[in-house]
C-alpha cells in the first residue's frame, strides 16, 4: 500500500513514467557511494543554509536519513 | 535546553559519549578500522557588491565511537564586516541616522540607499551530534548547538528518529528541535514604529535592554529507494517563532504622500514586526546518477502566517572527470512573495500594527550560479574550490530596491584517519 | 556487569534476538568461482562451513574481515571452513578492498548476486553457520563487535558435534 502510494507520487511528481523497484540489499552498491548520499557535501550545505537564512526569509525543509548502503 | 524528562540520563550519556571520543577507543576484540574519523574543514568567503562581506571557517569531526554510532562535533567562526540597508529609502537629498548604540550619527548621501556602517561582528556556533542505533530498523540523532556573538546567543537540542521499512528501501524520519534565542542588541530595544533620533542628543524610546525568543521545529520525512541508482526524499517541516521576532537595527521611512519621496516631520520609525510566526515547507530532493555522474535536485514550498511564500529550486550536476576529479556546476533559483506588513515606505498619518521595510522580507527572487571543482588527493583525502554568484533582485511593479549582487568562494579540504 | 555468567547469558539472548531461530534446513547448494579452483558447498558436507556474503562497498564488513580471519585461523583445523562469498559488480573494487583487508579463508565470487537470491538475504552482510549435515542453524544479517562473542560460542559447538 506503501509502495503504491509512493509510486503514484513519484510517478506525477517526474511527469513521466516511473518505476518503483525494490533494490536488494547486495545492489546498494551505488546507493552506499558517498555522492549518493542525500548530503554529500555537508559543509557546502551548512554554508549555504545559512547564507540563504540570512538573505531571505525561508527556512527549513531538508532532513536527514535513508538511502546509503542499508547495512546492519 | 534538554528535551526529555531526563535531563540527567542525557547528559550521562553525552558525558560518557564525549569521554569516549576524547580517551581512546578500542572497540574490544579484533581490532578497530582505520578511517575512525572523518574531518571536513572549510573557509567561506562572502563579499557583497558594496555591502557586506565574511570570512567564514568550519571544521566538522565526525567520529566512529562503535556499531553504526557516531559522534560528531561542527565549529564555526563567521566574522562579518560591512554595512547593511537599514529599511530607509533613497531620497534626493542626503539623510543623517543614528547609530544603533545612539553616541553617534552616519549620513548617506542624495540618491543613495541608507545603508548601515555598523556591522562588525564575529559569531561562534558549535554543534554536537550523536548518532546511535537503537533497535534493528531504527536509529536515533540526538544534537545540541550553541552560538554566540556580541549581540546575540542561541542555544538548543534537538532530536531525529529514523526508521527504516521494506529491506531498507524506505525510511521515516521525524524529528524536533528546540531553540531559545536572545537579543541583546546595541543601545537596547527600540519600541516599535516609534521614532528613530536623527541626532545623538536625543535618546530612542527603549523597552529594555535585550529581549529573546523560542523556535521549536517538527520535521516529518519519508526516504525512498526508486532505484538501484536514484533516491528521493519528501519531507514536511512545520515551526513555530514566538517573542522578539523584530530586528532591531532596522527602520522605515515616513513620507508625506505615497507618491513622494519628501519625508515626514518624524521621518524614520523602528520596524515592528509580529511577535508569533508560523512556518511550513514541503521539501522533494532526487539523487540520481547517470554512468558515473550524479544529478541532485530538490524543491521546496514555503509558506507561513506573515503571508510570505516562497519556492526554491536547486539543481547541482556532479560531472565526473575522471582519475578523481570532478566538475560540479550549480543552479539555485528562489522567488518570493512579500510579508503582509512589509512595506517600502509609510504614509504620514497612516502607521499599520506592524511594519518592516527589510528588503529581506519583500518581493524578491534570488539566483545563483556556481561552479565547484573537487579532486582526490589520496584515497582518504579530497580537496575542493567552489565559486558561486548571487543576485537578489526585488520583483513586481512599484518602487523597488536595488538589487544585491554577491560573490561566494569556498575552500574545501576534507579527510579520513 | 558484576559476574561474567550475567554478561554470557546477556551475549547468548543478544544473538538470539538477532539470529534466525534454530529451525535447521539444508543449506541450498551451489558451485562459485574462487580466485583458484571453483568451490561447491556440498563438497564441504562433513565440516562446518560460515557463509558469510559480503561486498566492497558494505562497511561493516571491512569490520568482519579481521573477525573471520580469525576464527579461519583459530578453527579451521577443527574443521571449520569460512567461505566468504563476494557481491560486487566491480571486480577492481574488490581487489582494492582485499588489498586493505587481506583475507586468509576463500573467497568466491557471486558478481550476478544469483546465489544471494538462491539465499533470499535480507541484508548486509548475511552470515549463515552450516552444520557438518550440511543444514543452516544459525543466520545472521549484519555484523557488530557485540556479536562476535556469541558467534564464536556456536562454531565451537557445532565444531564439537
Amino acid at each position: 500500500m506503501t509502495k503504491l502510494a509512493l509510486s503514484c507520487l513519484c510517478c506525477s511528481l517526474l511527469l513521466a513514467g516511473c518505476s518503483l523497484q525494490t533494490v536488494k540489499p547486495w545492489e546498494r552498491d551505488i546507493l552506499a557511494q558517498k555522492k549518493m548520499q542525500l548530503d554529500p557535501y555537508p559543509n557546502d550545505s551548512y554554508l549555504d543554509e545559512h547564507i540563504y537564512y540570512s538573505k531571505e526569509s525561508s527556512s527549513g525543509g531538508a532532513g536527514v536519513g535513508g538511502g546509503g548502503c542499508g547495512c546492519n | 535546553m534538554q528535551l526529555n524528562n531526563k535531563p540527567k540520563q542525557v547528559r550521562h550519556s553525552l558525558t560518557l559519549a564525549t569521554a569516549t571520543l576524547l580517551g581512546s577507543v578500542s572497540a574490544p576484540g579484533y581490532g578497530a578500522t582505520a578511517d575512525d574519523w572523518e574531518i571536513d574543514s572549510s573557509v567561506l568567503y562572502y563579499a557583497e557588491d558594496g555591502r557586506v562581506s565574511a570570512i567564514e571557517p568550519v571544521v566538522r569531526a565526525r567520529k566512529t565511537i562503535g556499531d553504526d554510532e557516531f559522534l560528531s562535533f561542527r565549529l564555526v567562526v563567521d566574522s562579518l564586516t560591512g554595512s547593511s540597508a537599514n529599511g530607509a529609502i533613497s531620497t534626493t537629498s542626503a539623510q543623517t541616522f543614528t547609530k544603533p548604540s545612539g553616541d553617534a550619527t552616519y549620513t548617506t548621501s542624495a540618491n543613495k540607499t541608507p545603508l548601515d556602517p555598523s556591522f562588525h561582528d564575529t559569531r561562534v556556533a558549535l554543534n554536537g551530534e550523536w548518532e546511535k542505533p537503537l533497535q534493528n530498523n531504527l536509529k536515533g540523532i540526538f544534537g545540541a548547538n550553541v552560538s554566540k556573538e556580541y549581540d546575540y546567543t542561541s542555544l538548543g537540542a534537538s532530536a531525529t528518529l529514523a526508521w527504516d521499512f521494506n529491506n531498507r528501501n524506505t525510511t521515516f524520519t521525524t524529528g524536533l528541535s528546540y531553540n531559545l534565542d536572545t537579543v541583546e542588541p546595541v543601545g537596547g530595544i527600540p519600541d516599535g514604529l516609534t521614532a528613530m533620533p536623527t541626532t545623538a542628543a536625543v535618546e530612542k524610546a527603549r523597552l529594555g535592554d535585550s529581549d529573546d525568543k523560542t523556535v521549536v521545529d517538527v520535521l516529518l520525512g519519508v526516504t525512498q529507494v526508486i532505484g538501484r541508482k536514484t533516491l528521493m526524499q519528501f519531507n514536511y517541516a512545520y515551526g513555530r517563532d514566538d517573542g522578539y521576532l523584530t530586528d532591531p537595527y532596522k527602520i522605515l521611512s515616513v513620507v508625506t504622500d505615497a507618491s513622494t519621496s519628501t519625508l515626514a516631520g518624524t521621518p524614520y520609525l523602528y520596524e515592528q514586526r509580529p511577535d508569533s510566526r508560523v512556518r511550513n515547507a514541503l521539501y522533494w530532493k532526487t539523487v540520481h546518477q547517470f554512468e558515473q555522474d550524479v544529478v541532485n535536485f530538490s524543491y521546496r514550498y514555503y509558506w507561513d502566517d506573515w503571508g510570505i511564500t516562497s519556492h526554491t529550486f536547486d539543481a547541482r550536476y556532479r560531472y565526473e572527470l575522471g582519475g578523481g576529479h570532478y566538475l560540479m556546476p550549480h543552479v539555485r533559483y528562489y522567488l518570493q512573495d512579500k510579508a503582509d506588513f512589509y512595506h517600502y515606505k509609510l504614509v504620514d498619518g497612516d502607521i499599520p500594527r506592524y511594519a518592516s521595510a527589510d528588503y529581506r522580507l519583500g518581493d524578491l527572487s534570488t539566483t545563483t550560479i556556481g561552479l565547484k571543482y573537487g579532486m582526490e588527493l589520496s584515497e582518504n583525502s579530497e580537496f575542493a574550490v567552489r565559486a558561486e554568484i548571487m543576485k537578489q533582485q526585488s520583483r513586481g511593479s512599484g518602487t523597488t530596491f536595488p538589487d544585491v549582487d554577491a560573490m561566494i568562494l569556498q575552500l574545501n579540504y576534507s579527510f579520513l584517519f | 556487569m558484576r559476574y561474567p555468567i550475567f554478561r554470557f547469558i546477556s551475549s547468548l539472548l543478544l544473538a538470539l534476538a538477532i539470529c534466525q531461530p534454530v529451525f535447521a534446513r539444508p543449506a541450498p547448494d551451489f558451485t562459485l568461482p574462487t580466485d583458484g579452483a571453483p568451490v561447491n558447498l556440498q563438497g564441504y558436507r562433513g565440516k562446518v562451513v560460515y557463509l558469510d556474503f559480503w561486498a566492497s562497498w558494505c562497511i561493516p564488513c571491512r569490520n568482519s574481515f579481521p573477525w573471520m580471519n580469525a576464527m579461519h585461523q583459530r578453527h579451521a583445523d577443527e574443521g571449520l571452513v569460512v567461505l566468504a562469498v563476494n557481491l560486487d559488480q566491480d571486480s577492481q573494487e574488490i581487489q582494492r578492498f582485499l588489498e586493505k583487508y587481506p583475507a586468509h579463508f576463500t573467497v568466491a565470487y557471486d558478481p550476478e548476486g544469483r546465489i544471494a537470491e538462491l539465499y533470499q538475504l535480507k541484508g548486509m552482510p548475511t552470515s549463515y553457520l552450516i552444520d557438518r549435515q550440511g543444514d543452516i542453524v544459525m543466520s545472521h544479517v549484519g555484523f557488530r563487535q557485540g556479536d562476535t562473542a556469541p558467534l564464536e560460542k556456536q562454531i565451537e559447538q557445532l565444531l564439537s558435534q
